[in-house]
């Protein structure tokens, strides 16, 4: 098996910004972080020798001294653990491992002019996005969508940006007239989207009617994988049997096996994790294969998907 | 690296090429079975490997000075070899940072890198280079971060955006290809510059490569062998250059065939680059001639059943059709049909 990727790290300070969203930064035990480069996650790892708890999240800023990495986490209503955890015991001093940084919602470099659009924790890919496109004189535009009652915490966290630049709405995309918005868009704008999943339908929805050409529309979705019916897996090579718990993923529950499964994003997005399906039906949850591939129904992405039958068998 | 600090290769008329006993078996011979077709044949880039060339984040040997001479020399006559298109910016600094950390953790003897924040001083011994510098800030360099660094390294190095699940080349620099041009193939996408291959399209590598690289990490770096040949010991074999190096292949006879033929290999390892989210090609290239071949029993007996066997589309794409029977004949009394052992190592 390849060297473990990734660099030992602690919680430096903790800052709670609203009742569901709290600031983490995290700092190097030695050397420095690599840099990274606007809209990066990274998969952190982290504990209380119970239980390890893996949750990929957008890293909102490299310090200029590369000794410090700062996520934002929300408190996710159906959360299997991981960020419950980190709102609950993530103080300063608890170590945390950053492994597998990368970038699957980069900035297009070539764009003429940049639409941001967020919701919620939507914002932080673009809170490394506005930093950039500022220092490069870029045309850009965030609109951001929040409940009335996080206004000032979003505020807050834009208070340093170009205010010509950002907005923060408490009313519906559609109450703002942010389809009109789009429908005057130039031809060469390229519009990037995150937050919940009604939002992300209702703006792909829009984009698409407006007639934004697909390779100028970018999402990120903050999947959180969802549990659902246990069912077993078993591994073709070895014959072993496991057990996928409802609360748990395929991904976890192989990982608890010691099995050395393939992975990255651990959120459905980067394909890194697929395994050939031998046998069963897998219930495809991510965003990454096509139509045919899914109806083919021989390939399977372990970190969101589960199985519709009672057993799947995997080329592992 | 032996030592050699002053500038003694010529890579164009009157060549002149030697290879010491230890440089011939650092190549990296890249034929690990007795016949050759495509495969996507990527390897983790770890230090160490079946040969010292690949000991190395970027490897350098005893013709570093004179490379990077001839490349000077190219660079002069054609400074369109090296292009880099603005939105590249980042990926430029990445490039000289990796650079500048490899080279001088891999060789302290030749190379130091000072670094006090954004402040930094770099020294090239081998080429008597000492410029201080603000990273990040272009002013304080004689050239562009991308083109400074390059020039200070052998081999060619491109540099690809990835945007629109593609990989396109939007930088480079270019002076020891095998016959393609940065020029022809700036601003192209994976599989456009990867067109003219033969065979591998419809085998499906190019589909599986580009997934592969779409998902290359920081940090994670790839490698691969690919080949050609050369005749004569010449680095720039450019399309632009055709009139001066095209009728070479015309020029080999039973008699010079040892001097003049060159397997021509490229060690090309791939990196993530962290601020711009890029993926650097470097193509480090690596001329042998058949004499040195010969010297290594177990590289001439399978350079020879390669060759006799090769697909008749792939040597033509490759350019052997001229002389690859007279190198044939050539080998042949020397392989007694022995079993060789798998994988390029000299034994």
């Amino acid at each position: 098996m390849a060297e473990r990727m990734g660099f030992p790290a602690f919680i430096e300070r903790v800052e709670g910004l609203t009742p569901t969203l709290r600031r983490f930064v995290l700092r190097k035990e030695k050397q420095i972080f690599p840099p990274v480069s606007p809209g990066s996650y990274a998969a952190l790892e982290f504990g209380d020798g119970e239980k390890v708890y893996k949750n990929a999240y957008s890293i909102v800023e490299r310090s200029e001294d590369g000794r410090e990495l700062t996520v934002i986490v929300r408190l996710a209503p159906q959360s299997r653990g991981g960020s419950r955890f980190l709102h609950e015991k993530g103080r300063s001093g608890l170590p945390v491992w950053v492994g597998s940084v990368a970038n699957l919602f980069p900035i297009v470099k070539t764009a003429r002019r940049h639409l941001l659009l967020s919701a919620g924790i939507g914002i932080t890919p673009f809170l490394s996005y506005l930093r950039k496109l500022r220092s490069i004189g870029a045309d850009y535009t965030l609109h951001h969508f929040c409940r009335a009652e996080e206004r000032s915490a979003f505020e807050a966290l834009l208070a340093e940006q170009d205010q010509a630049r950002v907005s923060v709405h408490t009313a519906l995309p559609s109450e703002v007239g942010l389809a009109d918005w789009l429908q005057d868009e130039a031809i060469a704008t390229h519009v990037y989207f995150c937050g919940p999943e009604g939002f992300m339908k209702w703006v792909e929805e829009t984009t698409h009617r407006c007639g934004f050409a697909p390779g100028k529309v970018h999402s990120e979705h903050f999947f959180v994988p969802e549990g659902g019916r246990p069912f077993e897996v078993i591994l073709a090579r070895s014959g072993r049997k496991i057990a996928v718990k409802a609360d748990e993923t395929l991904l976890e529950a192989l990982e608890q096996a010691d099995v050395d499964a393939p992975c990255m994003c651990r959120g459905g997005a980067c394909g890194a994790c697929a395994v050939t399906v031998l046998d069963g039906q897998p219930d495809h949850r991510d965003h990454v294969l096509t139509e045919a591939e899914r109806a083919s129904g021989n390939v399977i992405l372990t970190c969101v998907s589960r199985a519709k039958t009672d057993t799947l068998t995997l080329d592992l | 690296m032996s030592g050699q600090t002053h500038v003694r290769d010529s890579y164009r008329p009157p060549f002149h090429v030697e290879n010491s006993a230890e440089t011939i078996l650092r190549f990296p011979f890249p034929f690990p079975e007795d016949s050759y077709m495509y495969s996507m044949n990527v390897e983790p880039h770890v230090r160490g490997g079946p040969v010292d060339a690949m000991s190395h984040t970027f490897d350098v040997d005893e013709h570093y000075v004179g490379e990077c001479a001839e490349k000077a020399r190219i660079l002069a006559e054609d400074p369109k070899r090296c292009m880099v298109l603005p939105h590249m910016r980042d990926a430029e600094w990445d490039f000289l940072e990796l650079g500048m950390d490899s080279l001088s953790t891999d060789y302290p003897e030749h190379f130091t890198l000072k670094k006090e924040g954004n402040d930094w001083l770099w020294e090239n011994h081998l080429l008597n280079i000492s410029q201080s510098f603000v990273f990040g800030d272009e002013a304080t360099l004689p050239q562009a971060p991308f083109e400074y660094m390059a020039r200070q390294m052998q081999g060619d190095f491109t540099l690809h955006d990835q945007r629109e699940n593609d990989l396109w080349m939007d930088g480079g620099m270019v002076t020891s290809q095998a016959d393609w041009s940065l020029k022809f193939d700036m601003g192209m996408s994976f599989r456009q510059w990867h067109a003219p291959v033969p065979k591998a399209s419809e085998m499906g590598i190019f589909d599986r490569g580009l997934r592969f690289l779409l998902m290359l990490q920081y940090g994670r770096p790839v490698r691969r062998l690919n080949w050609t040949m050369t005749i004569n010991p010449r680095l720039d074999t450019s399309p632009e250059n055709y009139m001066i190096w095209g009728e070479d292949r015309a020029s080999v006879t039973p008699e010079n065939v040892a001097e003049k033929v060159h397997l021509r290999v490229e060690l090309q390892t791939l990196y993530r680059l962290p601020r711009s989210n890029a993926i650097l090609f470097a193509i480090r290239c690596y001329l042998l001639p058949i004499k040195d071949i010969m010297t290594v029993p177990k590289w001439r007996k399978r350079l020879h059943r390669v060759l006799r066997d090769l697909d008749p589309a792939l040597a033509s794409y490759k350019g052997l059709d001229l002389y690859r029977s007279t190198v044939v004949e050539f080998l042949r009394p020397y392989d007694d049909g022995a079993s060789l052992s798998t994988g390029i190592q000299p034994v």
